[in-house]
């Protein structure tokens, strides 16, 4: 099977000298092609450490990471930006839609960056945007739209590059149970068309529809299972 | 992503924040018109000054007194020219054709119960030839009046007017300084030189001036303000200027520095330009300094742009925009508000120029220099101005960026 991500003794510090602080010590975690994989684990847990250096948002300071098989661990800010670009689709709890675009325009935004022309942009967007249940909403800007809907402008964005890997970020953490659900099975649909999918969560419900739980505690990945079909056995899990 | 892309996207940010964006023009916009209006009315003012030079004819001369320290210092000049030496250049430059020696003094001019203030002006017949001022009515005084110091008067035409309306001037009598005067010739209208009206001037012969109304000579013979001349023609102006140079000097006995100057019209459009250069440049520093302030402005606003659209730059940065992208962005939405102002600057610099040409003796018009130069000046206020808040969203850490809330 691929891998998609391959994190080998990953550290992260911070700092240095007497104020050095390891957000990171010593991870390894491996998530292969067609995953559904939650990241859970209290704040200051390293999880968003971690989302960061998966995501090529941060180098760590010490390990090797890669990304699709290609080693992205050392690789300057600018190459770093076209790996996001190509290979990462980002969702995050506060949607980042740009206000003065429209839902369509929000969408074409990583194809420009990705040298896409024009024509091509707006085929693609609408596609994506079809895939979310938003085909009616192309030209309303993001304060036109509920949050459900904003963050599917959102997660439109994230995979209209066809990216390998779909890295969410609390993407449930602004939303009502019901709007919740509707983005869930949105990442679960998306996942079964065969995207890689890692999710923040601190939400247990949210975390319990996805396939596979990773936790963090102190900067070390310290449960990694499959994610159990109810909610009562999982919160036992951790201690 | 390419220039286009890049210009489409600043266009809708500034758009979505019209009243800002036109804000900050502004003082783009008020630096570039003040540019434009102020080089505009300096050159104008230059070319004023150099019709008025050059209307006097390209071989006309003036001997005015004073060495070039005392006159730079505006002192009293020593009254050293006189009416012998006008009379000597007469008759001992060949390349001169007329001379005319002038003595000037403001006084009270009375007609019976009528009473104005005006430039006398004493002088000699060859003032009409030399100045190219002819006699409408009646005559100019003639050889004759100057050697008898006759008191015999030719009214400008403002002059006649204000004393005798409607009535005919010719034969009454009037008073200068309270002397009585004859009425023998109203002159033509001519207009103003420098600001000064020649048309509300009495002439008179220069003796009668020296004797009757300014009454004092001085030690070396009769004094006079300045002396005008006329050369053969324009090509032996610098053998005139020479010979008067070297007559006077024999005859004032200079062994150091000239206590006169022989300038011609050359000389003294070169003195016009030199001034009104001063001026037009200290015109143009003023409003360039509005230009300035008006790039600071651009850069305040795109400071304060930076710091609240961190979010949008962590979002474009996670999505995969470079360094340079974000730079080029936030620079050419600074130069656009840069280059806009200035086009519409400049128009308004252009409708100001105008405006000053249609109200005023001024023919400012439109330097292209000026035009160009303002609007590359502020393109690049834009850039220069746009670099520092362009980089620092460009070096912006998208994770830090993303969660500034």
């Amino acid at each position: 099977m691929q891998t998609i991500i391959r994190l080998e003794h990953i550290s992260k510090v911070y700092g240095s000298g007497n104020t050095e602080v390891w957000a990171l010590h010593d991870v390894s975690l491996t998530v292969n092609a067609g995953e559904y994989c939650a990241i859970m684990g209290p704040s200051g847990s390293g999880k968003s450490t971690a989302m960061n250096i998966i995501g090529c948002l941060d180098r760590p300071t010490e390990g090797s990471y890669y990304l699709d098989g290609m080693d992205v661990a050392r690789l300057g800010d600018n190459e770093l930006a076209q790996i996001r670009n190509r290979k990462i689709g980002f969702v995050f709890q506060q949607f980042h839609l740009l206000p003065q675009l429209s839902a369509i325009e929000n969408v074409m935004l990583p194809m420009i960056y990705a040298g896409i022309p024009h024509k091509e942009r707006q085929e693609r967007a609408a596609e994506a945007l079809t895939r979310v249940g938003l085909a009616n909403r192309l030209n309303n800007r993001p304060n036109q739209l509920s949050g459900g809907q904003q963050q599917r402008v959102a997660i439109a964005r994230a995979i209209v590059n066809r990216p390998v890997l779909l890295l969410a970020d609390e993407p449930t953490g602004a939303l009502d149970s019901h709007t919740t659900q509707e983005v869930l099975d949105i990442f679960r649909e998306l996942n079964a068309s065969g995207i890689t999918v890692v999710m923040v969560t601190h939400e247990p419900e949210v975390a319990r529809q996805t396939k596979r739980i990773v936790w963090f505690r102190d900067g070390q990945v310290i449960h990694d299972h499959l994610a159990p079909t109810n909610l009562g056995q999982m919160t036992l899990v951790p201690s | 992503m390419n220039l286009g892309e890049s210009l489409n996207m600043a266009v809708k940010t500034l758009t979505a924040n019209k009243l800002r964006s036109a804000l900050t023009m502004l003082g783009i916009i008020i630096g570039n018109a003040s540019v434009i209006t102020m080089v505009g009315v300096g050159q104008g003012a230059q070319r004023y000054a150099s019709e008025q030079f050059e209307s006097l004819g390209p071989n006309v001369l003036f001997i005015i007194p004073g060495s070039e320290e005392a006159r730079n210092r505006t002192i009293d000049l020593p009254r050293t020219l006189t009416l012998e030496d006008a009379q000597a250049i007469a008759s001992q430059v060949p390349t001169v054709t007329g001379v005319a020696p002038q003595l000037q003094t403001q006084q009270r001019i009375v007609y019976r119960n009528r009473n104005t203030n005006a430039l006398v002006l004493g002088t000699t017949p060859e003032f009409t030839v030399v100045r190219d001022f002819a006699v409408e009515r009646g005559r100019f005084f003639s050889a004759l009046d100057v050697q008898r110091a006759n008191r015999v008067v030719a009214l400008g035409s403002d002059l006649a007017k204000s004393l005798f309306g409607s009535q005919d001037p010719l034969g009454q009598e009037i008073r200068i300084k309270n002397i009585s005067f004859q009425v023998i010739g109203v002159m033509e209208p001519k207009g103003a030189f420098l600001g000064n009206n020649q048309d509300d001037v009495a002439y008179i012969p220069i003796t009668t001036m020296s004797s009757r109304i300014t009454g004092n000579t001085s030690p070396y013979g009769t004094e006079v303000s300045f002396i005008s001349v006329m050369a053969r023609d324009e090509a032996s102006i610098n053998a005139a200027q020479f010979q008067i140079r070297n007559l006077l000097r024999l005859r004032h006995k200079v062994t150091d520095v000239d206590d006169f100057a022989v300038r011609s019209q050359k000389d003294a459009l070169e003195i016009v330009g030199n001034v009104t250069n001063a001026l037009t440049l200290m015109l143009a520093a003023i409003a360039g300094i509005s230009l300035f302030v008006g790039g600071i402005g651009i850069m305040n606003i795109m400071l304060v742009s930076v710091r609240e659209r961190t979010q949008e730059i962590g979002l474009r940065k996670a999505i995969g925009a470079s360094q340079q992208d974000i730079l080029v962005q936030f620079m050419i939405e600074a130069v656009i508000l840069a280059a806009i102002g200035g086009i519409v600057g400049t128009a308004i610099g252009i409708g100001g120029v105008t405006l000053v040409s249609a109200v005023t003796p001024l023919k400012a018009g439109v330097s292209p220099t000026a035009v160009a130069l303002a609007v590359c000046v502020s393109g690049g206020i834009g850039l220069f101005f746009g670099v520092v808040p362009a980089r620092q969203a460009a070096k912006l850490d998208p994770i830090v960026a993303l969660r500034s809330a």
